[in-house]
């Protein structure tokens, strides 16, 4: 299959800091794609050049063909391409119905909002329970549910995770991995960073490890790798 | 009988006043995280637009209307000119204390050469005057009473019941979520400074009809609506809006019972107080957002 997303020749930063260095990389030939790496790494700044929150200082990002390199985000969410930033700090005073009403608001996804609905309410019926209650009185888990239900409503052809499960109690993280694993079957096209390298292998087909803001190695299927393998590169560099 | 009809009426006519200035000055805080210090000209202007239109020979009916949404236009402008391009600057909240000082100092100046430092006034919403509880008001006043209050209910049915007032909250909240979900971040603040100056523009108005107006008519009024804004908390605009009824309240009942020339200490002394007990204002919840 042909990318749908690819990254070539990245090179950004902050400031006068750089932390991506010419790094490459594509998603959709085999599947879901998983990033890994040490913390600090720039994995989150690939995710922010990629969907517009942050200008490249060289390089080129096609999604489905069209190249998107400096695009407003606002632009880059009408393409369909939706990236649930780290940490679910969302709209802390706004309900859940109001993120939901905020993630079906670009031209592309307002016809499909009630659908869209429907289909979060089904894979996070938690929600429906607390929808008009304001985003910071829910817990981590659901306030993740929230920012991923509020990506679905924006109708995603490529739906951005990072860190999903981060700082999550181990029940509400398998439940979590679990609705992940459904929006992959559904049908959607995933990239997911992750520090949960066992859900990775499980739910994405072609692996990125990413340190010093470049690829280290790219894992690809037939290459598959154990755990063991996996947690040696990890820490070997 | 007439002490409380004085106090009353008095109360609610300030604080319409200082309502109508501090939530535009809440608005612009809660969505872009600055103090528009221009916000006093704003209101001089949208007086001094609406005068020379009806000196034009339009009807008030007509040029109030014009002016306030002229001001809408000089809102955008101001936001795009000295506050747009400092956005995401680490310093941000002083750089445009200063940037707009500046603008509006200019802008005052600007109407000084054009339109003279003779104070000029523009006709009242409505003519004549009546009597309720023994006192006597005017019916501009009466009609600024009233309309306050609509049109500030507008605005919240806008913030709470409409998408695009849905855009303006979250704006306030996390600009980076905002991008994500693909909003158009820098309209929405140009948004915020129209919606403020318009709401200026037409405080303006409304005292220019019972006052005299020179071109620096706005500085008390900014001074006042920072004041309620302080003292109501920064972090909505329902916060400010009672705040600014409190304050008049308070204004009125002091200059009754105490005379004009106490007033100020007075209100200072309570507002002093009230930092210190709640910093956050006193009707703040201790985040940002509007609502
Ligand atoms: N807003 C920022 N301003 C300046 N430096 C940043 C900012 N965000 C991240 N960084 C730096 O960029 C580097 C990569 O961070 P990040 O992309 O968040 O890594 P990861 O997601 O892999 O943990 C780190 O050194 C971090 O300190
Ligand atoms: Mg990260």
């Amino acid at each position: 299959m042909n990318p749908i997303l690819t990254v070539e020749g990245i090179t950004a930063g902050y400031g006068r800091v750089t932390v991506l260095h010419d790094i490459s990389m594509d998603a959709g030939r085999f599947g879901n794609v998983g990033l890994f790496g040490p913390n600090g790494h720039g994995k989150t700044t690939l995710l922010r050049a990629i969907s517009g929150l942050l200008r490249p200082k060289s390089g080129r990002i096609l999604f489905d063909g069209q190249d998107i390199t400096g695009l407003s985000a606002r632009a880059i969410v009408g393409t369909g391409l939706i990236h649930v930033p780290q940490g679910n700090r969302l709209f802390p005073d706004l309900s859940i119905a109001d993120c939901m009403a905020l993630g079906a608001y670009s031209p592309r996804a307002r016809p499909h909002e009630a659908e869209n609905r429907e289909k979060v309410i089904r894979l996070f019926p938690k929600l429906a329970e607390r929808w008009r209650q304001r985003v910071r009185t829910l817990s981590g888990g659901e306030r993740q549910m929230v920012s991923i239900g509020t990506a679905l409503m924006s109708d995603p052809r490529l739906l951005i995770l990072d860190e999903p499960t981060l700082g999550l109690a181990p029940k509400i993280k398998d439940e979590l991995c679990a609705s992940v694993m459904d929006i992959s079957r559904g049908g959607v096209p995933l990239i997911v960073v992750e520090q949960d390298i066992e859900f990775l292998l499980e739910l994405t087909q072609q692996l990125y490890l990413v340190n010093h803001g470049a690829v280290a190695t790219e894992i690809k299927p037939g290459e598959s790798l154990d755990h063991g393998e996996i947690m040696s590169m990890y820490f070997g560099h | 009988m007439s002490a409380l009809a004085e106090i009353l009426f008095g109360g609610l006519f300030q604080g319409s006043l200082y309502a109508m200035m501090a939530v535009g000055l809440a608005l612009v805080w809660t969505t872009i995280g600055v103090f528009n210090f221009s916000h006093g000209v704003f209101m001089m202007l949208g007086a001094y637009i609406a005068w020379q239109l009806v000196e034009f020979g339009l009807p008030a009916a007509v040029a109030f209307p014009i002016a306030v949404v002229v001001m809408a236009g000089v809102g955008w402008i101001l936001q795009a000119s000295v506050v747009r391009p400092l956005i995401g600057r680490p310093n941000i909240v002083l750089v445009v204390v200063i940037t707009t000082l500046a603008a509006g100092s200019l802008i005052e100046n600007g109407a000084l050469t054009i339109w003279g430092p003779r104070s000029k006034q523009i006709p009242a919403l409505i003519d004549g005057n009546a009597t309720i509880g023994g006192v006597g008001v005017s019916l501009h006043q009466i009609a600024i009473i009233v309309i306050t209050p609509l049109i500030l209910a507008a605005l919240w049915m806008f913030l709470n019941r409409t998408r695009l007032g849905l855009a303006l909250r979250a704006v306030a909240q996390n600009e980076d979520a905002s991008h994500l979900v693909g909003l158009n971040v820098t309209a929405l603040y140009g948004l915020a400074f129209a919606i403020a100056a318009s709401l200026a523009g037409l405080a303006g108005i409304f005292m220019g009809g019972y006052r005299f107006m020179s071109p620096v008519m706005g500085s008390d009024p900014l001074l006042k609506a920072l004041i309620v804004v302080v003292f109501g908390g920064i972090s909505s605009i329902s916060g400010p809006i009672f705040a600014a009824y409190l304050i008049g309240f308070f204004e009125a009942a002091c200059s009754y019972y105490f005379g004009l020339y106490w007033t100020p200490a007075m209100l200072f002394g309570v507002l002093i107080l009230t930092l210190m007990v709640r910093p956050e204002g006193i009707f703040a919840s201790r985040s940002r957002g509007l609502a």
